[in-house]
């Protein structure tokens, strides 16, 4: 066997099957406890060693429910819309356990480069529920999802006992969210993409016509009277007065900071550009983005420079 | 429920937790009254929301360090014991922050604070309602941190938690008590306070003098104020037994007093010749009692090793002989423990004594009662059998009663000619002074009369607390006659409360010896009961040992931990034999350097494989196929084709191509 695939196998293997942490409380009451120990120690006194032993038990039942508060637990990914290094993004879980209750659940990543977590106070047996985290990620690219870390605190609030449910995925990360200050240069005008259309009818300029409106296509073109009147969603189509189309170019297969920087700027520019209803096409790393226009386009640029660096072996 | 109702019920939760803890301080007797006073204030405003320290969290702090100054400047005055001003100050802690802001940390704090006020109860006294506070403290504050933990703003059910944490602190205490049986002792019971004031105060005791005409509501209290056990242990459950305290010989008409002339203290006492015959007692008189008079079997023959328990702790102390009349320990405690002695058989004593100080009378003494002792005594010339006479007279002819007037102008007149019904002391008294006009010595004897068992124990209440007569007979010393009909002697507590004492006084017996005695012994000796048999077969048990319950509790829990393992085995979904075609192939490809990109099928691994022209292609892709129609196609692999599509694959690496 390959040793560098049993790695991971023997590090599973010895890897405790629960985590604790003590909290701030839980160290207090671990002081007090010692001391109530230390004084029984000290004086002989029977009823301190009764409670030091109710202290103790307390320790051991705290052990005990939040065992049954982790254990038997089902989790699904549901993923996320999209995620942009640098910013929070909605990460959706589906837990559920077929019987009995669990309390106070906190879910967070393990072993992967994203922080961030999302909390459940009470999940019902046999009841499925989507849990919200709020992930952060610091950097774009794909970020390989080994398992996730579900942590109560249960039943006392003293200790987080955590385990870790195997569940890889893959979460790409688009660059993060900037801004740019200057337009590039305009590359080229000509019947590429959406704006290959020769009538150029998404402009802003005279009327010439109505027509239903498409999936994905923008709402605001909506003529909301026509609409009303015929009973469907009508949009205008409209003289395009100017049109133009930009090809983004980012240098570099390295992955590195500079990298990094230069694929938020292009994002940021892209995003800004078709916003304005520009054509924006994208060349990095050996790949090609034909100019095209729509949410769609930013989509696929975003992914694009998502990837740019880490090559075919990452996906 | 709402989370501000959640809050709410956390907060109570907390807040009779604190009581709880309190509590356990409080049945100590030692907690000041102004620490009780702020403590219950506190509470009942925290119980009803009124947070009035909310945003005065500077005040109180002032206010708290002002408190502990106070109390250390009291500590050093020596007026107030450092544990007590201790467990004062942090109940001052926990009344603060009940009624400051709500909130996790105010949580925490005030349980915590609560933990060390239970310590100081623990270290305060020795009482078993301690154990009741404990046990709630502990079902109170592991539901309200468990309500503490949903820390969300929705509507939640808060029963499944409560129901959580109400298994998890039955469970804390049960794994409490096994913390407390096994845990080592490796120190002595030194520092523990086995005596504290207690809660009630004082209930019976001795006085320098008896004065006749009080109301005897005492008679009626079923409080137990001495424990005594006996060697060789008598059988008989109740022992109706005279318990000596002290002796009284002038009557002044309205009281008795006592006129002997105290002696220098001594560890131990001798009161008269031993016998073979001898009655020792261990004798723990309770904070209850309140008397410095020590008490024994009737007759006494001497008493010693005396300790007292103060609040500061044990230590001997030193006993000092009132001559004739009683043995008072030389200090003041809060309880003591002796030893006295007694005979099991009066024995002849020779014995000198001041006739005229058992024969004086009060002046004027009406002519009616030496007329009535005369009449009774018929010319007796015994004095015992005389004593017989009028005690028979007085059991007989008189009524016993605890409802009297109050002050008369002659209770003795009063008792015998007008009134005829009064309690112990009056019986007492009419017999001594009828004997007296009689021109024999007697004196009245106070202590108690009775002794119920308790386990190996007996009990002596406040209500047994006794008045007889005791005459002179030459040659024997004082005898005791007592005139009190013979069903009045005894307490006469209510039928209910008698036996809700005796049930305490065994829960305390038990209390006693299996907490506040428990030892290193004690251990060893319950690892040698579950170990080795018992050496003398009990006679008429029919249920088996302890060992034999705790191996089968044992046996049981290992036979149900492996039925759970073997039927959750069982449950587990098993895989389909198409995956594990899939498992050996992705295996053979793994050993080749050959792997899966993320994301991708086993099919477009095939595909891959055969665009690239891989010597493996063919075998590979003829094995997904086979994988792909099996799992999922229908068609499931015959008996031994998975192994025939591996070999394949193996026999296709190009070093280990056949020929």
């Amino acid at each position: 066997m390959n040793p560098r695939a049993l790695w991971p196998r023997v590090r599973a293997f010895l890897r405790p099957p629960r985590t604790l942490k003590i909290t701030r409380a839980g160290r207090t009451f671990l002081v007090v406890t010692i001391g109530v120990g230390l004084g029984a120690l000290n004086t002989g006194n029977n009823l301190l060693y009764l409670v030091l032993g109710v202290l103790l038990g307390t320790i051991i039942a705290s052990g005990v429910l939040s065992e049954s508060a982790l254990r038997g637990l089902r989790l699904r990914r549901l993923g996320t819309e999209s995620a942009h290094a640098g910013e929070p993004f909605a990460y959706r879980y589906a837990l559920s356990k077929a019987s009995g209750a669990s309390f106070a659940l906190t879910l967070s990543e393990h072993g992967a480069e994203v922080s961030g977590e999302g909390s459940l106070a009470y999940l019902a047996p046999g009841a499925e529920a989507v849990v919200r985290a709020d992930l952060t990620a610091p950097r774009r690219g794909p970020k390989r999802l080994r398992g996730v870390k579900v942590t109560t605190t249960f039943p006392l609030g003293l200790f987080a006992k955590s385990r870790v449910i195997e569940l890889e995925d893959l979460l790409l990360v688009y660059p993060r969210r900037g801004y740019t200050c200057a337009d590039p240069p305009e590359q080229a005008s000509g019947p590429v993409g959406e704006g290959g259309n020769p009538r150029r009818r998404d402009g802003t300029g005279d009327l010439l016509g109505l027509r239903e409106l498409s999936f994905g296509e923008d709402a605001r073109r909506v003529h909301w009277v026509k609409s009303a009147s015929v009973g469907k969603l009508l949009r205008t189509e409209r003289e395009r007065e100017e049109r133009r189309q930009y090809t983004l170019e980012v240098e570099g297969l390295e992955v590195s900071e500079a990298l990094d920087r230069r694929c938020e700027e292009a994002a940021a520019i892209a995003h800004r550009l078709l916003g304005a209803g520009h054509e924006v096409g994208l060349r990095a790393g050996g790949r090609r983005l034909r100019p095209a226009s729509g949410s769609g386009q930013e989509r696929r640029i975003l992914t694009a420079l998502a990837w740019l660096g880490f090559g075919e072996a990452a996906r | 429920m709402s989370y501000q109702a959640r809050e709410r019920l956390r907060t109570v939760l907390r807040d009779l937790a604190a009581a709880a803890a309190f509590g356990s301080m409080v049945v100590s007797g030692s907690v000041p009254l102004w620490a009780v006073a702020i403590f219950a204030m506190s509470l009942a405003l925290a119980l009803f929301g009124k947070r009035i320290l909310e945003g005065r969290g500077k005040l109180a702090g002032v206010g708290l360090g002002l408190l502990a100054l106070a109390a250390f400047g009291v500590v050093l005055l020596g007026r107030l014991d450092l544990v007590v001003a201790a467990c004062a100050f942090a109940s001052a802690v926990t009344s603060y922050r009940m009624l400051s802001a709500m909130g996790p940390a105010a949580d925490r704090q005030v349980l915590l604070t609560g933990v060390l006020m239970l310590s100081g109860g623990a270290a305060l006294s020795g009482d078993l309602l301690f154990a009741p506070f404990l046990a709630a403290f502990a079902l109170l504050a592991i539901p309200a941190l468990a309500v503490g933990t949903l820390d969300s703003p929705m509507d939640l059910p808060v029963g499944p938690v409560l129901r959580h944490a109400a298994a998890g602190a039955a469970l804390a205490l049960l794994a409490g008590a096994a913390v407390f049986i096994a845990f080592p002792r490796l120190s002595w019971s030194l520092g523990a306070r086995r005596t504290s004031p207690g809660l009630g105060g004082a209930t019976a005791g001795f006085s320098e003098r008896v004065r006749l005409g009080g109301q005897g509501s005492i008679k009626t209290s079923p409080r137990v104020v001495a424990r005594v056990h006996i060697s060789p242990e008598p059988e008989a459950d109740r022992l109706d037994a005279y318990w000596f305290g002290r002796a009284f010989d002038t009557f002044t008409g309205r009281e008795w007093r006592g006129a002997g002339r105290q002696l220098a203290p001594a560890p131990s006492i001798k009161l008269g010749p031993s016998g073979t015959e001898m009655l020792r007692q261990e004798i723990e008189l309770l904070p209850a009692y309140s008397a410095r008079t020590l008490i024994g079997l009737d007759p006494v023959v001497s008493f010693g090793q005396a300790a007292a328990h103060t609040q500061g702790g044990t230590g001997r102390t030193q006993l000092v002989e009132v001559e004739g009349e009683e043995v008072r320990f030389a200090e003041d405690a809060l309880a003591y423990t002796y030893y006295a002695y007694s005979l099991a058989f009066p024995l002849p004593r020779k014995e000198r004594i001041s006739r005229d100080r058992f024969l004086s009378l009060p002046e004027p003494l009406d002519p009616r009662v030496g007329a009535l002792a005369r009449r009774i005594a018929g010319g007796e010339r015994d004095p015992l059998a005389a004593a017989r006479k009028l005690a028979e007279h007085l059991r007989s002819e008189y009524r016993y009663t605890l409802e009297l007037p109050g002050e008369v102008e002659d209770p003795l007149a009063d008792f015998l000619f007008e009134r005829k019904e009064g309690h112990c002391e009056h019986f007492a008294t009419a017999l001594a002074v009828m004997l007296r006009t009689l021109g024999y010595p007697s004196r009245v004897a106070g202590g108690f009369f009775g002794g119920e068992r308790v386990r190996g124990s007996f009990v002596l209440r406040a209500g047994d607390a006794h008045a007889w007569t005791q005459v002179f007979v030459e040659g024997r010393g004082f005898v005791t006659v007592d005139a009190t009909p013979d069903a009045n002697r005894a307490g006469q507590p209510a039928p209910l409360l008698e036996w809700l004492s005796l049930r305490y006084e065994e829960l305390e017996s038990h209390w006693r010896g299996w907490v506040l005695d428990y030892t290193l012994r004690d251990q060893i000796d319950l690892a040698y009961a579950l170990v080795r048999p018992p050496r003398e077969p009990s006679v008429g048990a029919t249920l088996p040992p302890l060992r034999a319950w705790l191996a089968a509790a044992l046996a049981g829990a290992c036979a149900y931990s492996v039925w759970r393992a073997l039927t959750r085995r069982a449950g587990r979904p098993r895989r389909h034999r198409a995956s594990t075609l899939l498992d050996g192939i992705e295996r053979i490809l793994a050993a080749e350097g050959i792997e899966r990109r993320a994301g991708e099928t086993t099919e477009e691994l095939s595909v891959r494989l055969a665009s690239g022209r891989h010597p493996w292609a063919p075998e590979v892709s003829r094995a997904t196929r086979r994988y792909l129609e099996a799992r999922f196609g229908r068609r499931p692999l015959g008996p031994g084709e998975r192994e025939a599509l591996l070999e394949g694959l193996r026999r296709s690496a190009p070093g280990r191509r056949r020929v």
